[in-house]
Protein backbone atom coordinates (compact mmCIF):
# COMPACT_ATOMS: atom_id res chain seq x y z
CA UNK A 1 0.00 0.00 0.00
CA UNK A 2 1.60 3.34 -1.40
CA UNK A 3 2.02 6.29 0.98
CA UNK A 4 3.88 7.88 -1.25
CA UNK A 5 1.91 9.93 -4.07
CA UNK A 6 2.93 12.62 -6.56
CA UNK A 7 0.50 15.66 -7.14
CA UNK A 8 1.15 17.23 -10.75
CA UNK A 9 -1.44 20.46 -11.39
CA UNK A 10 -3.11 20.12 -14.96
CA UNK A 11 -5.31 22.44 -16.96
CA UNK A 12 -7.30 19.42 -17.97
CA UNK A 13 -8.29 16.57 -15.82
CA UNK A 14 -9.70 14.45 -18.02
CA UNK A 15 -7.21 15.28 -21.12
CA UNK A 16 -4.26 14.45 -18.85
CA UNK A 17 -6.17 11.00 -17.89
CA UNK A 18 -6.53 10.07 -21.37
CA UNK A 19 -2.54 10.57 -21.87
CA UNK A 20 -1.09 9.29 -18.87
CA UNK A 21 -4.07 5.87 -19.18
CA UNK A 22 -3.54 5.91 -22.89
CA UNK A 23 0.13 6.54 -23.69
CA UNK A 24 1.84 5.36 -20.35
CA UNK A 25 -0.04 2.71 -19.00
CA UNK A 26 -1.06 4.23 -16.01
CA UNK A 27 -4.44 3.15 -14.17
CA UNK A 28 -7.41 5.17 -13.30
CA UNK A 29 -8.38 4.72 -9.90
CA UNK A 30 -10.65 7.37 -9.19
CA UNK A 31 -12.03 10.68 -10.46
CA UNK A 32 -14.37 11.53 -8.51
CA UNK A 33 -14.84 15.05 -9.27
CA UNK A 34 -13.68 17.11 -12.53
CA UNK A 35 -10.81 18.61 -10.85
CA UNK A 36 -9.87 15.92 -9.37
CA UNK A 37 -8.36 12.24 -10.08
CA UNK A 38 -5.96 9.84 -8.67
CA UNK A 39 -3.84 7.50 -11.15
CA UNK A 40 -1.73 4.45 -10.25
CA UNK A 41 1.10 2.21 -12.35
CA UNK A 42 2.60 0.25 -10.21
CA UNK A 43 3.55 1.80 -6.93
CA UNK A 44 3.48 5.26 -8.44
CA UNK A 45 0.37 6.99 -7.20
CA UNK A 46 -0.67 10.16 -9.29
CA UNK A 47 -2.53 12.15 -8.35
CA UNK A 48 -4.33 14.83 -10.92
CA UNK A 49 -5.27 18.08 -10.24
CA UNK A 50 -6.50 21.49 -11.79
CA UNK A 51 -6.84 24.42 -9.87
CA UNK A 52 -9.19 25.72 -8.02
CA UNK A 53 -10.83 28.89 -6.22
CA UNK A 54 -9.82 29.06 -2.79
CA UNK A 55 -12.93 28.10 -1.52
CA UNK A 56 -13.04 25.40 -3.33
CA UNK A 57 -13.36 21.87 -0.94
CA UNK A 58 -10.18 20.53 -3.07
CA UNK A 59 -7.43 21.43 -1.06
CA UNK A 60 -4.65 20.52 -2.56
CA UNK A 61 -5.06 22.77 -5.57
CA UNK A 62 -6.25 26.13 -4.25
CA UNK A 63 -4.03 28.97 -4.39
CA UNK A 64 -1.27 29.52 -1.63
CA UNK A 65 -2.13 31.36 1.43
CA UNK A 66 0.32 34.68 -0.05
CA UNK A 67 -1.98 34.37 -3.22
CA UNK A 68 0.48 31.87 -5.09
CA UNK A 69 -1.41 30.09 -8.12
CA UNK A 70 -0.54 26.49 -8.49
CA UNK A 71 0.38 26.05 -12.02
CA UNK A 72 1.60 22.99 -14.26
CA UNK A 73 5.35 22.72 -15.40
CA UNK A 74 8.16 22.94 -13.72
CA UNK A 75 11.41 20.65 -14.33
CA UNK A 76 10.63 18.29 -11.42
CA UNK A 77 9.10 14.97 -12.39
CA UNK A 78 8.62 11.38 -11.88
CA UNK A 79 10.24 8.62 -13.98
CA UNK A 80 9.18 5.83 -15.33
CA UNK A 81 11.31 2.91 -16.82
CA UNK A 82 10.42 1.88 -20.32
CA UNK A 83 11.58 -1.50 -22.05
CA UNK A 84 12.35 -0.03 -24.98
CA UNK A 85 12.97 4.08 -25.30
CA UNK A 86 13.13 4.07 -28.95
CA UNK A 87 10.29 2.41 -29.79
CA UNK A 88 8.57 4.43 -26.82
CA UNK A 89 9.76 7.72 -28.58
CA UNK A 90 8.48 6.61 -32.40
CA UNK A 91 5.06 5.67 -30.83
CA UNK A 92 4.42 8.48 -28.73
CA UNK A 93 5.83 10.53 -31.42
CA UNK A 94 3.16 9.00 -34.03
CA UNK A 95 0.75 10.19 -31.48
CA UNK A 96 1.66 13.76 -31.04
CA UNK A 97 3.32 13.71 -27.93
CA UNK A 98 5.70 17.04 -27.45
CA UNK A 99 9.46 15.96 -26.59
CA UNK A 100 11.28 18.47 -24.66
CA UNK A 101 14.85 16.44 -25.41
CA UNK A 102 15.76 13.88 -27.84
CA UNK A 103 16.73 10.55 -26.36
CA UNK A 104 19.95 11.42 -24.20
CA UNK A 105 22.27 8.52 -23.83
CA UNK A 106 24.79 8.51 -21.33
CA UNK A 107 26.90 5.10 -20.14
CA UNK A 108 23.79 3.89 -17.98
CA UNK A 109 20.94 4.58 -19.06
CA UNK A 110 19.05 6.22 -22.28
CA UNK A 111 16.42 8.90 -21.28
CA UNK A 112 14.01 11.40 -22.95
CA UNK A 113 11.99 13.64 -21.65
CA UNK A 114 8.21 13.96 -23.06
CA UNK A 115 5.30 16.44 -21.67
CA UNK A 116 1.63 16.23 -20.92
CA UNK A 117 -0.88 17.76 -22.33
CA UNK A 118 -0.57 20.58 -19.51
CA UNK A 119 3.11 20.91 -20.28
CA UNK A 120 4.19 18.77 -17.09
CA UNK A 121 7.27 16.94 -17.55
CA UNK A 122 7.59 13.33 -17.33
CA UNK A 123 11.17 11.21 -17.72
CA UNK A 124 11.47 8.11 -19.64
CA UNK A 125 14.30 5.70 -19.38
CA UNK A 126 16.14 2.46 -20.15
CA UNK A 127 18.45 1.25 -18.20
CA UNK A 128 21.43 -0.54 -19.53
CA UNK A 129 21.53 -4.12 -17.71
CA UNK A 130 24.02 -3.17 -15.31
CA UNK A 131 24.37 -6.40 -13.08
CA UNK A 132 24.57 -7.99 -16.76
CA UNK A 133 27.48 -6.02 -17.00
CA UNK A 134 29.12 -6.31 -13.76
CA UNK A 135 29.19 -9.82 -14.61
CA UNK A 136 30.56 -10.24 -17.87
CA UNK A 137 33.41 -7.24 -16.32
CA UNK A 138 33.67 -10.31 -13.37
CA UNK A 139 34.40 -12.97 -16.24
CA UNK A 140 37.23 -10.73 -17.98
CA UNK A 141 39.72 -9.80 -15.38
CA UNK A 142 40.55 -6.10 -15.52
CA UNK A 143 41.07 -2.94 -13.38
CA UNK A 144 37.75 -3.66 -11.77
CA UNK A 145 38.35 -7.26 -11.07
CA UNK A 146 40.48 -6.80 -7.83
CA UNK A 147 37.33 -4.50 -6.39
CA UNK A 148 34.26 -6.14 -7.62
CA UNK A 149 34.66 -9.17 -5.47
CA UNK A 150 34.81 -7.36 -2.41
CA UNK A 151 31.36 -5.45 -3.24
CA UNK A 152 29.88 -8.57 -4.59
CA UNK A 153 30.72 -10.32 -1.02
CA UNK A 154 28.75 -7.58 0.68
CA UNK A 155 26.15 -8.32 -1.12
CA UNK A 156 25.47 -11.08 -2.58
CA UNK A 157 23.47 -12.19 0.35
CA UNK A 158 21.30 -8.99 1.07
CA UNK A 159 18.20 -9.14 -1.61
CA UNK A 160 17.63 -8.42 -4.73
CA UNK A 161 16.08 -5.27 -4.05
CA UNK A 162 19.29 -3.67 -2.37
CA UNK A 163 21.52 -5.21 -4.99
CA UNK A 164 19.08 -3.55 -7.75
CA UNK A 165 19.70 -0.30 -6.10
CA UNK A 166 23.50 -0.46 -5.91
CA UNK A 167 23.58 -1.35 -9.49
CA UNK A 168 21.54 2.16 -10.24
CA UNK A 169 23.51 3.73 -8.46
CA UNK A 170 26.27 2.74 -10.54
CA UNK A 171 24.15 3.29 -14.02
CA UNK A 172 23.22 6.99 -12.57
CA UNK A 173 27.09 7.72 -10.89
CA UNK A 174 28.38 6.34 -14.93
CA UNK A 175 25.59 8.82 -16.21
CA UNK A 176 26.80 11.96 -14.92
CA UNK A 177 30.78 10.84 -15.56
CA UNK A 178 32.01 10.22 -11.97
CA UNK A 179 32.21 6.64 -11.85
CA UNK A 180 31.32 5.31 -8.55
CA UNK B 1 11.11 -8.46 17.57
CA UNK B 2 11.94 -12.10 17.50
CA UNK B 3 14.97 -13.34 16.56
CA UNK B 4 15.42 -14.50 13.08
CA UNK B 5 16.38 -18.23 12.54
CA UNK B 6 17.98 -17.31 9.15
CA UNK B 7 20.15 -14.88 11.33
CA UNK B 8 23.20 -17.53 11.53
CA UNK B 9 23.31 -18.36 7.95
CA UNK B 10 24.03 -14.47 7.30
CA UNK B 11 27.39 -13.33 7.39
CA UNK B 12 27.98 -10.35 9.86
CA UNK B 13 28.81 -7.95 7.16
CA UNK B 14 25.36 -8.10 5.39
CA UNK B 15 22.94 -5.24 6.21
CA UNK B 16 19.72 -7.29 5.63
CA UNK B 17 16.82 -5.17 6.80
CA UNK B 18 13.41 -6.83 6.52
CA UNK B 19 11.40 -4.79 4.09
CA UNK B 20 7.44 -6.34 4.30
CA UNK B 21 6.86 -3.24 2.32
CA UNK B 22 9.11 -4.49 -0.59
CA UNK B 23 7.75 -8.31 -0.36
CA UNK B 24 4.19 -7.20 -0.69
CA UNK B 25 5.27 -4.73 -4.03
CA UNK B 26 7.09 -7.84 -5.16
CA UNK B 27 4.36 -9.68 -5.19
CA UNK B 28 2.01 -7.34 -6.22
CA UNK B 29 3.85 -6.94 -9.16
CA UNK B 30 4.37 -11.03 -9.93
CA UNK B 31 0.66 -10.91 -9.84
CA UNK B 32 -0.04 -8.15 -12.19
CA UNK B 33 2.93 -9.95 -14.42
CA UNK B 34 1.37 -12.70 -14.95
CA UNK B 35 -2.37 -11.15 -15.27
CA UNK B 36 -1.27 -8.38 -17.93
CA UNK B 37 -1.59 -8.39 -21.35
CA UNK B 38 0.81 -7.87 -23.78
CA UNK B 39 2.47 -4.42 -23.65
CA UNK B 40 3.54 -2.20 -26.08
CA UNK B 41 6.71 -0.59 -26.45
CA UNK B 42 5.54 2.47 -24.78
CA UNK B 43 3.79 0.85 -22.01
CA UNK B 44 6.47 1.17 -18.85
CA UNK B 45 7.70 -1.63 -16.86
CA UNK B 46 5.84 -2.05 -13.87
CA UNK B 47 8.66 -0.14 -11.84
CA UNK B 48 11.43 -2.79 -10.26
CA UNK B 49 12.12 -1.44 -7.42
CA UNK B 50 10.06 1.96 -6.22
CA UNK B 51 8.98 5.15 -8.04
CA UNK B 52 11.53 7.36 -8.64
CA UNK B 53 11.42 11.06 -8.72
CA UNK B 54 14.00 13.87 -9.74
CA UNK B 55 13.70 17.13 -7.95
CA UNK B 56 16.41 20.00 -8.59
CA UNK B 57 17.64 21.85 -6.29
CA UNK B 58 20.45 24.76 -5.62
CA UNK B 59 22.49 23.50 -3.01
CA UNK B 60 22.71 20.05 -2.95
CA UNK B 61 24.49 19.30 0.82
CA UNK B 62 21.51 21.56 2.20
CA UNK B 63 18.54 19.63 0.16
CA UNK B 64 20.10 16.35 1.26
CA UNK B 65 20.27 17.70 4.82
CA UNK B 66 16.47 18.58 4.77
CA UNK B 67 15.50 15.34 3.32
CA UNK B 68 17.51 12.79 5.73
CA UNK B 69 17.28 15.02 9.16
CA UNK B 70 13.67 16.54 8.78
CA UNK B 71 11.89 13.92 6.27
CA UNK B 72 13.74 10.56 7.19
CA UNK B 73 15.12 9.86 3.56
CA UNK B 74 18.33 8.14 3.84
CA UNK B 75 21.59 8.62 1.71
CA UNK B 76 22.12 6.20 -0.79
CA UNK B 77 24.71 7.94 -3.18
CA UNK B 78 26.11 11.59 -2.87
CA UNK B 79 27.79 12.27 -6.50
CA UNK B 80 28.65 16.03 -5.26
CA UNK B 81 27.91 18.91 -7.06
CA UNK B 82 25.94 16.92 -8.86
CA UNK B 83 23.48 14.56 -8.19
CA UNK B 84 22.24 12.35 -5.33
CA UNK B 85 19.84 10.14 -4.34
CA UNK B 86 17.74 9.40 -1.62
CA UNK B 87 15.21 6.58 -0.39
CA UNK B 88 12.59 7.21 1.81
CA UNK B 89 8.40 6.22 2.70
CA UNK B 90 8.84 3.91 -0.63
CA UNK B 91 10.40 6.54 -2.61
CA UNK B 92 13.47 7.06 -4.44
CA UNK B 93 14.19 10.90 -4.71
CA UNK B 94 16.77 12.14 -7.12
CA UNK B 95 18.65 15.47 -6.54
CA UNK B 96 19.93 17.48 -9.43
CA UNK B 97 21.69 19.96 -9.91
CA UNK B 98 20.32 23.04 -12.89
CA UNK B 99 23.55 24.09 -14.86
CA UNK B 100 25.55 20.62 -13.82
CA UNK B 101 26.41 17.61 -15.59
CA UNK B 102 23.78 14.59 -15.45
CA UNK B 103 20.24 15.72 -15.44
CA UNK B 104 20.85 19.22 -14.81
CA UNK B 105 22.28 20.00 -18.03
CA UNK B 106 20.97 23.05 -20.57
CA UNK B 107 18.78 21.38 -23.23
CA UNK B 108 20.10 21.40 -26.49
CA UNK B 109 18.53 25.20 -27.38
CA UNK B 110 20.01 26.61 -24.06
CA UNK B 111 17.40 25.90 -21.55
CA UNK B 112 18.15 25.32 -18.04
CA UNK B 113 15.87 23.23 -15.67
CA UNK B 114 14.95 25.20 -13.02
CA UNK B 115 13.83 24.49 -9.24
CA UNK B 116 10.39 24.99 -8.39
CA UNK B 117 6.89 24.57 -9.68
CA UNK B 118 3.61 23.57 -7.89
CA UNK B 119 4.04 19.70 -8.89
CA UNK B 120 5.34 18.23 -5.84
CA UNK B 121 6.02 14.58 -3.77
CA UNK B 122 3.12 14.12 -0.99
CA UNK B 123 4.31 12.44 1.82
CA UNK B 124 2.01 10.60 4.29
CA UNK B 125 2.66 11.64 8.32
CA UNK B 126 1.41 10.26 11.15
CA UNK B 127 0.42 13.57 12.72
CA UNK B 128 0.53 16.64 10.76
CA UNK B 129 0.01 18.61 12.85
CA UNK B 130 2.70 18.04 15.39
CA UNK B 131 5.00 17.58 12.18
CA UNK B 132 4.23 21.00 11.33
CA UNK B 133 4.66 22.31 14.27
CA UNK B 134 8.08 20.14 14.58
CA UNK B 135 9.26 21.72 10.93
CA UNK B 136 8.22 25.05 12.05
CA UNK B 137 10.06 25.23 14.71
CA UNK B 138 13.17 23.74 12.78
CA UNK B 139 12.42 26.93 10.73
CA UNK B 140 11.58 25.13 7.19
CA UNK B 141 9.10 27.22 5.62
CA UNK B 142 5.12 26.34 5.68
CA UNK B 143 3.72 27.27 2.36
CA UNK B 144 0.34 26.26 3.30
CA UNK B 145 -0.60 25.78 6.78
CA UNK B 146 -2.79 22.85 7.77
CA UNK B 147 -6.06 22.84 6.11
CA UNK B 148 -9.00 20.32 5.06
CA UNK B 149 -9.24 18.94 1.86
CA UNK B 150 -11.77 16.61 0.81
CA UNK B 151 -10.28 13.22 2.55
CA UNK B 152 -7.40 13.99 4.07
CA UNK B 153 -5.39 17.37 5.67
CA UNK B 154 -2.48 18.77 4.15
CA UNK B 155 0.52 21.24 4.35
CA UNK B 156 2.76 22.10 2.37
CA UNK B 157 6.30 22.82 3.20
CA UNK B 158 9.52 23.94 1.18
CA UNK B 159 12.62 22.78 1.16
CA UNK B 160 15.89 24.35 1.06
CA UNK B 161 15.83 24.96 -2.97
CA UNK B 162 12.75 26.65 -3.02
CA UNK B 163 10.77 23.13 -4.22
CA UNK B 164 6.92 22.52 -2.44
CA UNK B 165 6.58 18.97 -0.46
CA UNK B 166 3.58 18.17 0.46
CA UNK B 167 2.17 16.28 3.72
CA UNK B 168 -0.79 14.89 4.43
CA UNK B 169 -2.33 13.20 7.11
CA UNK B 170 -6.06 10.84 6.21
CA UNK B 171 -9.08 12.28 7.46
CA UNK B 172 -11.96 10.60 9.00
CA UNK B 173 -13.57 7.90 6.58
CA UNK B 174 -10.40 8.31 4.32
CA UNK B 175 -9.30 4.67 2.81
CA UNK B 176 -6.99 3.61 0.18
CA UNK B 177 -9.33 2.22 -2.44
CA UNK B 178 -7.71 -1.09 -3.59
CA UNK B 179 -5.99 -1.16 -6.95
CA UNK B 180 -7.77 -3.18 -9.24
CA UNK B 181 -6.23 -6.11 -10.59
Amino acid sequence: MSTVSVRYIVDDVDAAIDFYTGRLGFREQMHPDPAFAMLTHGDLRLVLVAPVPPGHPGGGSRPLPDGTRQRPGGWNRFMLEVPDLAAAVEELRASGVRFRTEIVTGIGVKQVMIEDPSGNPVELFEPVRAEARLDTRLAQPGPLAAVLPQQLGQFRCGHRARWRRRALVVEEAALIGHRG
Amino acid sequence: MAADPLDALRLPVVPVDPRPEFAAALLRRITSATTAGQPGPASPVPPRDKPTVRYFVGDLDAAIAFYCQRLGFEEELRSAPAFAMLYGGGLRLLLSVPGLPGAGRPLPDGTVPRVGGSNRITLQVHDLTAAVQELRAAGVPIRADVSAGVAVRQALIEDPAGNLVELYEPAMGYHERAQTP
